[in-house]
């Protein structure tokens, strides 16, 4: 009996010590979990009250997701300045979609083709930055992406004008993504797993060494981090969520694209979530997503105004809130912390004159 | 045995010859200190040996028996070379502790695809850097400001913390440029404690500027004197101090060490 309680508690206690990679990840997954099953029922929440459009909007919300995180890592983290994200979407989108019709491939295989393509081409955006900074870099950048929303728009291969249609809709085992509803699973999984993989990077040497770039690249280099490596690097894993998000994008019903998905406006739309949000803040990407998102919907109605409109939001916030909704929170648990901090020594002095 | 030399190393920035010519050779296990007045090229000197600048054809660096001449600055870094920088460039911000993170960068025992598969092995080995790092803080004392924005510490801690994130790297030969410039007497004194204990604890090789003349007569074994990228001058500091010529140009007439103290003051607070 109490052999086997020991035996127990041993191997409970290695379980803790050394065998613990497994249990730690489990554990390290649970709130992702978590949030992955409460996210589940929310097209039929949605749907009780509001039309099936509603739910559209909401995937169009994770895709958004997906863009924000891929550019708040090369942006936000690496420091390098990216106007040709929207270049990459299309590549995701537009490989993903030729690769399905033409040659019949599954969603399954297509995606990942177009994921890595969109990789591919992001090593060609991000090579300027290993010899151009700042407005420059945005010049390059600006001019790749908008070079492949051209290509897109005067070749009939790739759509031109009438734009690529009857995209087949992903399918496993017989169930078919092919309603706003169904299509939301993958879409809120794919943000989920996103969001989470980019935490994990992050988090990481690989995250510091991005910071570090961004902070002060000749220090970091003096201190052993490979510049060039790591700001084509992050180039590349921003290209790679692009790449997902176009391909997601090309795939959800109605399964239609065109090459006014990928105008530069969408640019700065996206550049706009991202500010708001807080540059370097990945929450502060997802909240950037949905408020624009909600916003450029109940603003429809005004299209011709929009780009405006939001071109001047963004500057407003550049100029009066930088450090955008993330930075504000931040800022204000940092402040009330300080203040805590302040009031406990105050006290501890106050108790000392007490004494004296 | 020399561990770090330089040979006919010449640097020009359009027409100025910042370094012209320089042979410099640091005994492995010494201190070595380069002095010279503003603009006498000290820093360009760094800035060479570290790979910020491309050598003019012709220069030879050679570290530990390689020749560095040619390579970028990780890969130097990576060969056991750290450095302070005379206006710090900390990683403003990042946490003191991340700071000193990024400094022991290129002895991460982990890649980028274990990072991406297997962030359990990532968080645990972060952990085991995180408490040496933790160490190497208490050491310089910046412990307590471990969390706090780089930004946020006082004058005198940001000196520390360059010298926390340099040592971070395990290097072979320290290189401190200006590394007690606006640091009050007192703290002169605990710098050079510091840097003195580092040097036993870990062997280092050290190749310091600095214009406070007591921190080069107190720790120096040899002095390189430089004036317009030349070297003027080489030997003790007891020698070199007498030298006509380096006085000449350093000090262009006597001066004491509190006035020659209160002009790089001024310089050091105007350069922030
Ligand atoms: N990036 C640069 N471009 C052009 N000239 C430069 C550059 N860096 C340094 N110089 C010039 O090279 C010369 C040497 O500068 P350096 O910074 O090496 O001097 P220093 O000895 O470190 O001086 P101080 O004691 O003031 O720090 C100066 O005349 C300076 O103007
Ligand atoms: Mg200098």
């Amino acid at each position: 009996m109490r052999d086997g309680l020991q035996a127990t508690a041993l191997s409970v206690a290695s379980m803790f010590s050394d065998g613990v990679g497994k249990l730690n990840r489990i554990h390290r997954l649970v709130p992702w979990l978590v949030v992955f099953v409460l996210l589940l029922p929310v097209p039929q929440l949605v749907t009780i009250g509001l039309s099936d459009y509603y739910v559209y909007l909401i995937n169009k919300i994770c895709i958004f997701i997906l863009l924000t995180v891929g550019l708040n890592i090369v942006k936000g983290f690496c420091g390098q300045v990216t106007v040709g994200h929207v270049g990459l979407y299309a590549i995701g989108a537009v490989s993903s979609t030729l690769l399905s019709i033409h040659l019949g491939l599954s969603f399954w295989v297509s995606f990942p083709l177009g994921v890595l393509l969109a990789g591919l081409a992001g090593i060609v955006v991000g090579l300027p930055s290993v010899r151009l900074e700042g407005a420059y870099l945005a010049l390059a950048t600006l001019r790749l992406g908008e070079s492949v929303r051209i290509m897109i728009a005067v070749t009939p291969f790739l759509g031109s004008s009438t734009g690529l249609m009857l995209i087949p809709s992903p399918e496993i085992m017989g169930f078919v993504f092919d309603s706003f509803q169904s299509y939301y699973y993958l879409v809120m999984t794919a943000a989920l797993v996103g969001l989470y993989l980019s935490f994990s990077l992050l988090r990481s040497a690989t995250g510091r060494a991005f910071m570090a770039i961004r902070e002060d690249v000749i220090a970091a280099g003096v201190h052993g981090i490979d510049v060039p490596r790591h700001k084509l690097l992050a180039f590349v894993i921003s290209a790679l969520y692009a790449g997902a998000a176009g391909a997601l994008f090309a795939h959800m019903p109605p399964g239609y694209i065109h090459h006014n998905n990928f105008i530069i406006i969408e640019m700065v739309t996206l550049l706009l979530m991202v500010v708001l949000g807080g540059i370097g803040h990945i929450w502060g990407g997802v909240i950037g997503a949905i408020v624009v998102t909600v916003i450029y919907d109940q603003t429809l109605e005004y299209y011709f105004c929009q780009p405006l409109m939001f071109g001047l939001s963004m500057v407003l916030l550049v100029m009066f809130m930088p450090q955008g909704i993330g930075g504000v929170i931040d800022r204000s648990i940092s402040t009330r912390r300080f203040i805590a901090l302040r009031q406990r020594r105050e006290a501890a002095e106050g108790q000392d004159h007490g004494a004296a | 045995m020399a561990l770090l030399e330089t040979r006919q190393l010449s640097k020009n920035f359009g027409g100025l010859r910042a370094i012209a010519d320089l042979d410099i050779s640091v005994e492995t296990g010494s201190i070595h200190g380069l002095i010279g007045p503003n603009g006498s090229g000290k820093s360009t000197f760094f800035n060479l040996v570290t790979g910020i600048y491309w050598a003019e054809r012709g220069s030879t660096v050679i570290f530990g028996g390689r020749d560095i001449t040619s390579l970028p600055s990780h890969r130097i870094g990576a060969m056991g070379i750290a450095r302070t920088f005379q206006l710090l460039r900390l990683f403003q911000e990042m946490s003191v502790l991340e700071n000193v993170m990024v400094g022991h960068h290129m002895h991460v025992p982990y890649g980028l695809f274990t990072t991406i598969l297997n962030s359990g092995h990532v968080e645990r080995r972060d952990a085991v850097i995180r408490e040496e790092m933790m160490d190497l803080l208490s050491f310089i004392g910046l412990a307590d400001y471990a969390d706090m924005p780089a930004s946020e510490l006082s004058g005198g801690q940001r000196r520390l913390l360059s010298l926390g994130r340099a040592m971070a790297m395990k290097p072979r030969l320290l290189m401190l440029d200006e590394p007690a410039a606006g640091l009050s007497p007192v703290n002169v004194d605990r710098l050079l404690d510091i840097i003195m204990r580092l040097k036993d604890r870990y062997g280092l090789t050290i190749l310091i500027v600095e214009h406070i003349l007591k921190v080069v007569m107190e720790t120096c074994s040899t002095v390189t004197v430089l004036d317009y990228g030349r070297k003027i001058g080489e030997g003790t500091p007891a020698t070199v101090k007498d030298d006509p010529a380096v006085i000449e140009a350093c000090l262009g007439q006597e001066m004491n060490d509190d006035e020659v103290r209160a002009m790089l003051h001024e310089g050091a607070s105007s350069g922030r």
